[in-house]
């Protein structure tokens, strides 16, 4: 015989054994509880930001094209929040003395950039490209939801890597024309699943799953 | 002394080659030269970390909250996350790069070569891949320091200079300048010799005195010597069929070094049964020799005699042929005395040679480097023209310094101005004599003698730290500027971003000093421009639209040089060195030759706070953080030196003490120095004393004198027998005796070459090097049918082991730097790592170097071992590694049989998320994931640029074309060795590579089934000399 590996007094935690089988399950159910929960996954999420910018009044009601100030989300990775200079382009003349655009008229006036508060952020080690889905007939209203029903902006889907990969894999619904990527209320007038389809080959979709697609 | 038993034989170190005790004693340690892996038992470690991973997942539960600021007004071109492009030009002491920089949101990242440009050619050299590093140095200069006399220095502010600059200068002015000195580095800104010539108007008693450690001046008056004028010599290297370079880096040192050994890669590709050949005499190793296919190693002092020699036998040449009638040589005495017994294998390579010239007269080229005095330049002209090359592959232009002083005689004169009391005022611009002058010149105290000394620089060095005022210099990504490549091609320089530590350039400063109140450096540069477009293209009438080209361009068509042909002043009459002087043993006495190098990884000592550089192993020693005495095998044995210790070294009174590199193939009797290394004010990466931090390496400017500036006799080595391991990674990933004699074994099945005739006999030799039986895999193959199959091809006839794919890859890719503690553990991090043999005699090796990657293999090894599929296969068969799922097991790195994959011990970056390094943090490259402890990582084939570059195609519905994609290091490469592609495509130039029947996989017999191809290496021996040595070693056919 060897020396023994654990100490005598181990003996005495022997009861704990029986504890600890029983509050495994619990622990099991309260990981898979928080790991789902919405505050992990950041579903719901909706900082307030320094201008009560309302997306339901711009994109919806004003039906202001996502693009107008999103510029470059056809052709960068980014899709780009717009500079102050963008919203003075109507706020010269509409709603010039408002309170709550005080932020925007300082901006203008001191050059100072309006800080926002980040809604949706991948890790870091994610890269994400806006051009690659928005310039290929993936609507914005897959990953941002109905923004223009929004009156401040909040995170609606997980944007977990296995909801990545659910389009990844199968693309077909989520594709359509191109005139109609930012038309977040347009509705297919047939099976999305026919129309992605028949729109695939056009719009030269073949996502792929390898890990160095987004993680370099 | 160790010797290889086949001279056809490689092999890796002497250390390897002798199977020292020293060596084994390396291999069987768990890990090399850490006695105690850290002080902390196995036990403990456990414990703490135990702790640090509960609190760990205490903070992990929420990232943190970001915030987003756009634009105020965004500029038109610019969005946010797409990089832009802006030419720009590199300056390092006069010679020329010309770049395209890559700008990520106002940050410039990356440096490439500009591929219009005609010196860089797309390529670019390790200095300028790293200069992106010193843009964010954080020991960069951050504000005006003034120190009056015996008082501590304080910080100042620029305001507070130009009022003394007002008062002072403005009084100076009064005087006509009198006591004035100015002392600045070589430069090659038409608009800084404007402001100097300005400068002078305004001060017409000044002395403007121009010095570099590193000059080309013997190369400007060995032409005057011969033509009686200033002339620059521009070398046609893709015409040139024989070359012969006498001490001459052409393809590292040269101020068109890029050229050149683009030109010189291109000629090697056998066309009709014929290459090129090089011939390189040389007193030390150097980039060129390693590519010769004829290298002779010679003393510094010795190769002029070997000129002469040369000289001699081709007018010998010249001469019968002309007594024959054949052509109209230069009339020589055909009955010329036959040569006298010089050393066997001098008096055949050189007969050898010179028949090889003149047979190839009008294509071939004799060149000599700066390191050799005028008159072997002066023979070099005159080799050029008997071997009628002139206006063939030699062409002469201007020389645009050719009416300054020499360099160091500049710099003497300004020592004894100084003595003499006669410099009240010395401004300093970018130099750093108090480091880099000659020791004998005692410059430090001739120095105290100007009452007010003002230093303008990138770093507050050595000098600054001794001057009155001392001034940050803008880099020259933050500059306006211009420069003329060595064949005098002009460039502007534009500033990608503004100055970080509120920096200005030379040109700003002169004009200020000149009483300008607010010098507009743009507009400076516009008025020179203006002068030299109104040179070069007096039709153009549209100057905006001209200026607005440049700039895009980066560079203003059709300003080089105008081409000049020039006559020969004297006859000359060759007459062959006594015998005596070509002796290639040990010099009796006991007598040593030291020879000064420029460094390959710091230059004269200016990039020596730049851990790129550092890290970065010397092509031949492979040294890292350090330089060594460099001797050969025989003269150490002499001496009774041993590896690994330390030498004191002592030349003209005058001592310095520093480790040896044992290095073969380094002339006998003499000991190569590398300077730049020693400093003791660089900053906290390359040593400075007052914060602390030792110096890296040991300088060996103090052995230099105004007599030696780049070699001479008398030199002392005394062994001190201190023990000293020198950080080199050339023996790392050695396994274990049974590991080392496998491959010992195999290092000929590694790097594959053959001579030329060999090779035009049997043309797929390189397939038939290692036989295996059919390979079966035990695992499901992939299939690459559709879509892309990525893959490289590295030709080892091209690549000249310069180390720019190193610093690319490191720049690219956000590559950690260790250390030199760490380096001698063998955790160094680069992705690509060139190897180099050696090959024979361990006194006149031959040498080769091989790059080397991940390959990702399709069968790949380490797939196979990851318990948690961290390394996985993509479709199109990139080895994907998955940072977020390594646990850092390393299994995957031991299953690698090339050993390329490195394993992040350490937080290396951890201190960057501190306040104080948001400096440094913008050095890094966005598009890639800055790794952290416990995480494996390899070369990805710089899939950030696959992928954009597909995404880029696919938005615009077009396919990917061949070429869209280059790697960091196939980008970087002046010898277009590296291509990269789509296997897939049957035009593309990596599957051309790769049918090429020099190409063969590294250890393909392991059924590891490589993506890279290696084009096995064709050697073009002279069939005189290989004949003559070959002959009991070749296999019966």
């Amino acid at each position: 015989m060897g020396e023994a590996i654990f100490p005598r007094w181990i003996d005495k935690a022997r009861p704990l054994l029986g504890a600890g089988l029983v509050l495994a399950p619990v622990y099991l159910v309260a990981v898979a509880y928080y790991g789902g929960s919405p505050r992990t996954t950041t579903v719901g999420y909706m900082p307030q930001q320094s201008i009560p910018f309302s997306h339901a009044l711009h994109a919806g009601e004003l039906g202001i094209d996502c693009r107008y100030c999103h510029t470059t989300v056809e052709t960068a990775a980014h899709a780009a929040i717009p500079s102050t200079a963008t919203c003075m382009n109507c706020h010269e003349q509409i709603g010039a003395t408002a309170e709550s655009l005080r932020p925007l008229r300082e901006s203008a006036a001191t050059g100072e950039p309006i800080r926002w508060i980040r809604v949706h952020d991948l890790p870091d080690f994610v890269f994400f490209d806006h051009s690659a889905h928005v310039a290929r007939g993936v609507s914005c209203v897959s990953c941002h939801g109905r923004v223009d029903r929004m009156e401040e902006v909040y995170h609606v889907e997980t944007l977990s890597m296995s909801w990545c990969l659910d389009c990844h894999r199968n693309p077909e619904p989520h594709l359509r024309p191109l005139d109609q990527v930012t038309v977040l209320d347009w509705v297919p007038t047939e099976d999305p699943e026919v129309l992605g389809a028949r729109l695939r080959p056009d719009l030269n979709i073949d996502p792929s799953t390898d890990c160095s697609t987004c993680h370099r | 002394m160790p010797q290889s038993p086949d001279p056809k034989r490689h092999w890796r170190s002497l250390e390897e080659l002798a199977d020292t005790p020293h060596f084994r004693a390396f291999l069987e340690a768990e890990f090399p030269a850490a006695d105690d892996p850290g002080g902390v038992s196995r036990r403990r470690w456990l414990q703490l970390m135990g702790a640090s991973l509960a609190l760990a997942s205490v903070g992990g539960c929420y990232w943190e909250q970001r915030e987003l600021l756009p634009a105020v007004d965004q500029p038109v071109d610019r969005l946010p996350g797409k990089p832009l492009h802006f030419a720009t030009a590199l300056d390092v002491a006069g010679a020329v790069q010309g770049l395209m920089v890559t700008s990520h949101d106002g940050r410039p990242i990356k440096i490439e070569g500009n591929g219009a440009h005609p010196l860089s050619l797309g390529a670019t050299d390790a200095f300028a891949q790293a200069s992106i590093l010193s843009l964010y140095d954080p020991d960069r200069t951050r504000r005006v320091v003034r120190s009056a006399d015996g008082r501590a220095p304080q910080s100042s502010t620029w305001d507070e200079f130009e009022r003394f600059a007002r008062e002072h200068f403005g009084a100076l002015r009064d005087r006509g300048g009198e006591g004035l000195a100015v002392l600045a580095g070589a430069s090659a800104s038409p608009t800084l010799a404007a402001q100097r010539a300005g400068f002078l108007a305004a001060f017409p008693q000044a002395r403007w005195y121009e010095y570099e450690p590193l000059s080309r001046d013997e190369e400007i008056a060995g032409a005057r010597l011969v033509t009686g004028g200033a002339l620059r010599t521009q070398l046609d290297l893709a015409r040139a069929r024989a070359v012969l370079t006498l001490d001459a880096d052409l393809f590292a040192e040269h101020p068109a070094a890029l050229r050149y050994a683009r030109d010189f890669a291109r000629s090697r590709e056998v066309a009709g049964g014929r290459t090129s050949r090089l011939y390189a005499v040389e007193p030390t190793y150097t980039i060129t020799g390693m590519a010769a296919d004829h290298r002779l190693a010679l003393r510094a002092a010795q190769v002029a005699s070997f000129a002469q020699l040369l000289e001699w036998e081709v007018a010998r040449l010249a001469g019968l042929a002309a007594a024959d009638g054949a052509d109209d040589s230069p009339a020589e005495d055909p009955e010329a005395p036959p040569a006298p017994p010089y050393d066997a294998a001098v008096a055949q390579l050189v007969r050898a040679a010179a028949r090889d010239l003149w047979e190839h007269r009008g294509e071939s080229v004799v060149a000599a480097g700066p390191r050799q005095p005028a008159a072997v330049h002066a023979a070099v002209h005159r080799l050029n023209a008997m071997l009628r090359n002139v206006g063939e592959t030699v062409h002469y232009t201007e020389e645009p310094e050719g009416a300054r002083p020499a360099h160091h005689e500049a710099l003497a004169a300004l020592v004894e101005a100084l003595r003499g009391g006669t410099v009240e005022t010395l401004l300093i611009l970018g130099s750093n004599p108090l480091y880099n002058a000659p020791a004998d010149l005692d410059f430090a105290a001739a120095f105290e003698q100007a009452k007010v000394r003002i230093h303008a620089s990138l770093y507050r060095d050595e000098t600054g730290r001794r001057c009155h005022w001392h001034l940050p210099e803008a880099h020259f990504l933050e500059s306006w500027g211009d420069a003329r490549s060595f064949d005098g091609t002009y460039s502007l320089v534009q500033p990608l971003i503004e100055p970080l530590f509120g920096g200005r350039t030379a040109i700003e400063l002169l004009a200020l000093l000149r009483g300008e109140a607010v010098p507009r450096p743009r507009e400076l540069v516009r008025a020179t421009f203006a002068s030299i477009a109104g040179e070069v293209a007096p039709e153009e009438l549209d100057l905006q639209a001209l200026w607005r080209r440049t700039l895009h361009d980066g560079l203003l068509a059709g300003s080089a040089y105008p081409r000049q042909l020039p006559g020969l002043l004297a006859p000359h009459r060759p007459q062959p060195p006594p015998p005596t002087e070509l002796d290639r043993g040990l010099p009796a006495g006991g007598e040593m030759e030291l020879v000064f190098c420029r460094d390959r990884s710091v230059f004269d000592g200016r990039f020596a706070n730049n851990g790129w550089l550092q890290e970065t192993p010397d092509p031949l020693t492979k040294i890292t953080w350090d330089n060594a005495a460099l001797l050969s095998p025989a003269t150490a044995a002499a001496l009774g030196v041993e590896a690994d210790t330390r030498v004191r070294l002592s030349y003209q009174g005058r001592e310095v003490e520093m480790p040896v590199y044992i290095l073969p193939g380094q002339a006998a009797g003499s000991v190569a120095l590398p300077l730049g290394y020693g400093r003791t004010a660089a900053g906290t990466v390359g040593g400075d004393a007052e914060a602390g931090v030792p110096p890296v390496g040991a300088n060996a400017y103090r052995l230099r004198t105004s007599e030696a500036l780049a070699f001479g006799s008398g030199l002392t080595l005394v062994p001190t027998g201190t023990p000293y391991r020198l950080a080199t990674t050339q023996d790392h990933h050695a396994i274990d005796t049974v590991g080392l004699r496998g491959r010992a074994r195999r290092l000929g099945e590694l790097i594959r070459e053959a001579p030329l005739d060999e090779y035009l006999a049997h043309p797929d030799f390189a397939r038939h090097v290692v036989h295996h039986p059919p390979l079966k895999s035990l695992w499901e193959e992939w299939s690459y049918e559709e879509g892309h199959r990525w893959g490289m091809s590295i030709d080892l006839s091209k690549c000249i082991g310069c180390n720019a794919c190193v610093v690319a890859c490191t720049a690219e890719n956000n590559v950690p730097v260790v250390g030199r503690e760490r380096v001698l553990m063998g955790r160094e991090m680069h992705w690509i790592r060139v190897d180099r043999y050696f090959q024979g005699d361990p006194e006149e090796p031959a040498a080769a170097c091989q790059p080397l990657t991940c390959h990702h293999c399709e069968n790949a090894p380490c797939e196979q071992v990851c318990p948690v599929a961290a390394t996985v296969h993509s479709r199109e068969g990139l080895n994907d590694m998955v940072y977020n799922r390594c646990v850092g097991t390393r299994y995957c790195a031991i299953n690698c049989p090339y050993k390329v994959r490195r394993f992040n011990y350490f937080h290396y970056f951890g201190d960057l998320d501190q306040p104080g390094n948001e400096v440094a943090n913008m050095a890094f490259n966005p598009e890639v994931t800055v790794r952290g402890r416990g995480v494996m990582e390899k070369c990805t084939f710089c899939v950030q640029r696959i992928q954009n570059a597909r995404i880029e195609a696919r938005n615009r519905r077009r396919p990917l074309a061949d070429g869209d994609i280059r790697t960091a290091c196939q980008q970087a490469c002046p010898a277009e060795a590296i291509e990269f592609g789509d296997l897939n495509d049957p035009a593309s130039r990596v599957r051309t590579a790769h049918n090429d029947d020099r190409a063969y996989g590294m250890l393909a017999e392991l059924n590891v089934k490589p993506r890279t191809a290696y084009l096995a290496r064709i050697r073009n021996p002279n069939p005189e000399l290989s004949d003559a040595s070959d002959e009991h070693d070749r296999h019966p056919a």
